[in-house]
């Protein structure tokens, strides 16, 4: 993701602004990091440059 | 597998675009294709979100033609390829992806021209939800795809890896109420369901769908229409 997507991402969950934290680039995109939650302090993992944006009860390894 | 682990899966990913949308299933790519573009209108300059956007094959057309594209989707699998073909066709500068849920969408309200779902509400397990979560970030334009109850679609719907929903137009009316979205135009196509396309080389494909077309233009075909597009505005 471009750092400008955080923009507009906000927390699925709330609805208010993300944090950037551990960011690393490559080439103008941020492939790795993670999102926080300024409000609920929930955390948003970046993978492969894909913000993960799902709410945490339906992350990997919880049932669906 | 259940449908969503199926979605997921890296090589169902990897495969999805080849399985459905080579030979016959090419035909249907194109006519989606027009019918999105047709429904959204000009998207030059426009912000648009493309729920459930897969492999990406609308958001990297909308990008091409301008528009700054979001495109969000389940499956990471699904967004890595999409993003491969953003960056084969020159428009990762204006077009994002991510993963989240077409529930509880991570964007503020109003914030997008356009929010688009195709091929999504037919596995919807809650419409009226997702259609108003879709019409909370939006502010002009909604566009949508159904497939309908009555029609040759539910023929073949045992064979689907997961259940699909159909629709009755005065359901989908009901949606859009409740939604607070009003109904500015809809399209039907495709008598002969999908799989039938798929299934069968483009060489065969083209005739079936000219006979397709010829039937679909009589006045009393739209009661047998597999897939009905919506656009509605935002009230």
């Amino acid at each position: 993701m471009k750092e400008s997507l955080l923009e507009i991402l906000c927390c699925p969950l709330d609805k208010h602004d993300l944090e950037l934290e551990d960011a690393e680039y490559e080439e103008n995109e941020v492939v790795s990091g993670t999102l926080i939650c300024t409000e609920c302090g929930e955390r948003y993992p970046i993978e492969d440059g894909i913000p993960n944006l799902l709410p945490p009860d339906m992350r990997e390894g919880t049932p669906a | 597998m259940k449908g969503q682990e199926w979605y997921q899966a890296d090589d169902v990913a990897e495969e999805y675009d080849d399985k459905r949308f080579s030979r016959g299933g090419r035909l249907i790519d194109r006519r989606e294709k027009r019918a999105l573009l047709e429904a959204v209108g000009p998207v030059e300059g426009r912000e648009i979100l493309e729920i459930a956007c897969g492999t990406g094959r609308f958001t990297t057309m909308l990008a091409r033609r301008g528009a700054d594209v979001v495109g969000l989707d389940i499956s990471a699998a699904m967004l890595r390829q999409g993003r491969e073909k953003a960056r084969r066709a020159g428009v990762a500068d204006h077009l994002e992806f991510l993963r989240g849920d077409a529930g509880r969408l991570p964007f503020p309200d109003d914030h997008f021209d356009t929010v688009v779902a195709m091929r999504f509400f037919h596995l919807a397990d809650d419409p009226e939800g997702f259609l108003r979560e879709m019409r909370r970030v939006a502010s002009d334009r909604i566009v949508f795809d159904t497939f309908n109850r009555f029609s040759a679609r539910s023929i073949y719907n045992w064979a689907l890896p997961m259940g699909s929903r159909l629709y009755s137009k005065s359901e989908v009316a009901v949606l859009l109420a409740k939604a607070d979205l009003t109904l500015v135009d809809v399209a039907d196509d495709f008598l002969v369901p999908y799989g039938l396309y798929r299934a069968i080389p483009n060489a065969l494909a083209a005739p079936i769908r000219a006979a397709d077309e010829a039937v679909g233009a009589l006045p009393t075909a739209d009661h047998f229409a597999s897939v009905s597009y919506w656009t509605a505005r935002v009230r």
